[in-house]
């Protein structure tokens, strides 16, 4: 199964394509600093009955050399940051420089939890978010206390996975990721002087 | 210990000491001075010993290695943090603290533990006021202090006092670092007779000074409510959400404290900085006891020149005819929110003070519970913030309008948002509120729904059409409502005060078509062509198809190719019945339009490349669905020739008529059978012949297809 994933995954691009798509293998990577929610949110995806999902877990990029040839390409990698915490934040975005450029092209995706605490700084929610932006990346907020959220978490995940995978037709990851990228809003409470 | 601390038993104990509400304070102060009594006497309760100890300290004892003070403020502070304080105990606990007796550090431990289990008698507020003009306090103290205030607002037994006191608050807004905080205390404070001119000036100046804060834009926007002709400073009208005063630390140990108390927490005070929605709810239901505490002082005081009748003392909507002119409106306003007889006032009257303090208390409420959790949403009791928001539906149900404060609160939320958290309740709301202007509408409304609709599930997908779709139709029935026919200016929601001319309503409108559109197209093409999303969508363009005739709007916008030829190629008979119905229904539009510039020799309103555009779909449809010609050279989709017939399939131009159609194959074979039911081979082209061709047609229309049958009569 394994080796099936393997090869499914590194010739996504060929001619086999259609026919390995079937065996629904999608390649996740999670990156959190705190690696507190990327466990539950793998729990979740792994129950989803529809697809097999192959969760990575890390801390931080990079990964680890060894194992290196054998490592399949990834489909999608989510960074997941929590925003009461600035070095969350920090890790994150020194993750993003080891990243290969390829990735880029709508198969990278942000998640942020305890968006709504009152202990975030609003520079610190804008600051994600135009990072998102300046990579044209989807942003998701999450419910990470509830098991609801979590699930709609994994819901929505599995959307862009599928994507990012090639598994709709007529749909690219680079259209999607044009689509759900994030934007940096205007400041609302200004108040407007027209 | 807890049938002595609990003073407020005894007053809720007995409902007649509540109803009655005249003899209601006498006789409150006389069950306590009773209750001190009987204490005295129970010289073991350490508690009250330690209160006694705080009653009578000398001032200038030391703190330091004081064993015996450290540990009745240890006693207290466990009492409060576990079960609150009573009245008593806060008057004594404040009366310690804010006269320094022990000096600063004291004084802020003292005020961060003031939880009150029941009420905060307004003398121990006063008596602070008093100590706070003598001004030794360092001023972090008294932001603490004003923040506590603030926070425990809603369970001062009464305010009459404190509005006597009016002036002397006001006197601390020239200090810079307690402005925010004053303002937001006198804005709950303000009535008519507080505006004064020089209070105004004063504010004024203060804003040249600081700037356009949104403290002092606040109050002055409620000034000039009371006296629109001393404040003539143009307000705008989307503010900051109110006054941002959290006290979290308070909030949360109030929180704890009411929730332990539970049944034991007089049932006559509900707070609107609380989570607990299902309290706030039963609470408002009983509005007329909260009042009786808070406004009874207002009758008898002798400086009032007109008699007020407060809310509470209404019992039947007779009454409230009677006293429409002298209403006095509740201190707290979210209360309005849960009696029906306050929606009628409220409707009818149009008091601007009333809603825009309704406004104020829901912007303040609904982003300390959606917006600013102490702990990311793991405490929020979904079923009360379920009911709350049902409430708040219920109400601009009631009142047909969007309050601008949800408005705002949206717009922040759904950037926040996992698109699953109370949903439906938050696609209701999202589908009341008023007409967005078309400059701002991407940025507040598009940009944060497309990222939740391009990565959400179907159902999402669906919810938000059928959303968008209910705010369309609502934004139209505004639009037929208050359209001024002379100069077709319409002013939307007058209480937000919108103006709009025809032509911005318009604009929005198409913004919001438009968009719908693309959101359509593309979410077709990544769902699949799901049917139950293309179902929703088609709703959606009933509505659309309909602006002209059904609510005098002079816009037709067509749909889409995105959502037109998934509709027409459908699998599904319903929705390529349900498109000929919508493009029946354009026909109609458009033809009245017509004939409308035609009598009234006015310029066209609607644009020539929409007659084109529905001329184009037309045929395209006749010549699919009827005359069995599949490309016409200037249908749009355009197929090569040799690819179609490569593909093998015989007579391929057949293949979307209305018996070779994959939605209607199956009604031509059963027709067939009914037709010929000897015939053993079935030929759907003999249906083709013009006597079974009318047969067939009317067996269609038979089956419950009226959307064919209205658009192949209308051709």
């Amino acid at each position: 199964n394994r080796f099936k994933s393997f090869f499914c995954s590194s010739s996504r691009a060929g001619c086999y394509h259609q026919v390995l798509c079937s065996l629904s293998v999608f390649l996740l990577q999670l990156v959190e600093n705190e690696e507190q929610f990327q466990q539950s949110l793998a729990d979740a995806l792994v129950e989803e009955s529809s697809v097999i999902v192959n969760v990575r877990l890390a801390k931080s990029l990079p990964v680890p050399t060894e194992n290196e040839t054998s490592r399949p390409r990834i489909d999608l990698v989510v960074f997941i940051i929590n925003l009461t915490s600035e070095l969350s934040f920090e890790s994150a975005e020194a993750s993003l420089k080891y990243l290969d450029c390829g990735y880029f092209l709508g198969k990278v995706c942000f998640l942020v939890t305890n968006a709504r605490s009152v202990s975030v700084p609003a520079e610190r929610l804008d600051a994600v978010r135009k990072l998102a932006a300046l990579f044209h990346c989807p942003l998701l907020f999450v419910e990470d206390q509830t098991a609801d959220g979590v699930a709609s978490a994994a819901e929505r995940l599995l959307t862009i996975l599928k994507v990012a995978a090639g598994h709709v037709p007529i749909t690219t990851s680079l259209y999607m990721s044009i689509l759900a990228q994030c934007t940096v809003p205007p400041d609302i409470d200004q108040p407007s002087f027209d | 210990m807890a049938a002595t601390l609990n003073l407020s038993g005894l007053t809720d104990s007995d409902p007649g000491l509540n109803d009655q509400s005249a003899s209601s304070r006498s006789s409150n102060r006389s069950l306590r001075i009773a209750e001190r009594d009987r204490r005295k006497n129970e010289a073991e309760d350490p508690f009250a010993l330690a209160l006694k100890y705080f009653s009578d300290v000398e001032a200038g004892t030391p703190v330091i290695g004081n064993d015996q003070f450290e540990n009745n403020l240890v006693l207290v502070e466990t009492v409060a943090y576990s079960k609150g304080l009573p009245p008593e105990g806060i008057s004594i606990m404040l009366e310690f603290a804010m006269s320094l007796r022990m000096g600063n550090s004291p004084c802020v431990r003292v005020l961060k533990c003031l939880i009150p289990a029941t009420v905060v008698p307004q003398e121990a507020v006063v008596r602070a006021v008093v100590w706070l003009c003598v001004g030794k306090i360092p001023i972090s103290s008294q932001v603490l202090f004003i923040k506590w205030v603030l926070t425990v607002f809603d369970l001062i037994d009464a305010k009459d006092q404190l509005r006597a006191i009016y002036g002397f608050i006001f006197n601390f807004v020239t200090e810079e670092n307690l402005c925010p905080f004053i303002c937001h205390l006198l804005y709950l404070l303000t009535r008519k007779e507080s505006v004064q001119i020089f209070r105004v000036r004063k504010l004024l100046e203060l804003q040249s000074k600081l700037g356009r804060q949104p403290f002092l834009l606040y109050l002055l926007s409620l000034y000039r409510v009371f006296c629109p002709e001393l404040v003539t400073l143009s307000i705008p009208s989307r503010m900051r959400s109110g006054f941002r005063n959290h006290n979290s630390p308070w909030k949360s140990a109030l929180i704890a404290v009411q929730k332990k108390n539970g049944s034991q927490v007089s049932p006559t005070i509900s707070l609107p900085f609380m989570t607990n929605s299902r309290k706030r709810k039963h609470r408002h239901l009983e509005i007329p006891k909260l009042c009786s505490v808070v406004n009874k002082p207002a009758q008898t005081e002798p400086s009032f020149s007109r008699k007020v009748v407060p809310f509470m003392q209404l019992n039947s909507f007779t009454e409230l005819l009677e006293n429409l002119h002298r209403i006095e409106l509740p201190a707290q306003m979210g209360s309005l929110l849960a009696s029906s007889m306050a929606l009628h006032y409220l409707d009818c009257v149009q008091d601007e003070s009333a809603l825009l303090r309704l406004n104020f208390w829901l912007g303040y409420t609904l982003h300390e519970e959606f917006l600013f959790n102490s702990d990311g949403g793991a405490s929020q009791d979904l079923d009360e913030a379920q009911q709350f928001l049902n409430k708040l539906l219920f109400t601009q149900d009631f009142l047909q309008e969007g309050f601008s404060a949800t408005e705002a609160f949206l717009y922040k939320f759904l950037r926040v948002w996992d698109g699953s958290l109370l949903r439906p309740q938050i696609l209701s709301l999202l589908s009341n509120i008023p007409v967005v202007p078309s400059l701002k509408i991407g940025r507040l409304l598009f940009e944060p729904l497309m990222q939740l609709f391009f990565t959400s599930s179907v159902f999402f997908k669906c919810g938000l059409i059928e959303c968008l779709n209910n705010m369309l139709s609502k934004w139209l029935s505004w639009h037929t409502v208050y359209a001024l026919e002379d100069d077709l200016d319409i002013s939307l929601n007058s209480h937000t005060s919108i103006n709009m001319t025809l032509s911005e309503f318009k604009d929005s409108v198409m913004e919001l078509v438009h968009f719908v559109g693309r959101l359509a197209s593309v979410g077709l093409q990544l769902e699949s062509y799901h049917s139950l999303l293309l179902s929703f969508i088609l709703d959606f363009y009933e509505t659309v198809c309909d602006t002209f005739v059904k609510y005098e709007l002079p816009l037709i916008v067509m749909p889409p190719a995105g959502v037109f030829y998934p509709a027409l190629f459908a699998t599904e008979p319903v929705s390529v019945d349900r498109l000929a119905y919508i493009m029946y229904r354009y026909k109609v539009n458009l033809t009245s339009a017509k004939l409308d510039i035609k009598q009234k020799m006015k310029a066209s309103h609607i644009s020539r490349q929409t007659f084109y555009e529905f001329n184009h779909y037309k045929a395209i449809m006749v010549n699919c669905l009827w005359n069995s010609k599949m490309s016409e050279p200037d249908m749009g989709l355009q197929l090569k020739e040799e690819l179609l017939c490569k593909s093998n399939i015989p007579e391929y131009w057949k293949s979307f008529d209305l018996i070779n159609h994959p939605a209607f194959m199956s009604c031509a074979i059963d027709f067939h059978r009914k037709c010929w039911p000897r015939k053993r081979n079935v030929d759907l082209n003999s249906i083709k012949l013009s006597r079974p061709w009318t047969w067939y047609l009317q067996y269609l229309y038979s089956q419950g297809y009226n959307g064919l049958k209205q658009f192949v009569s209308s051709m």
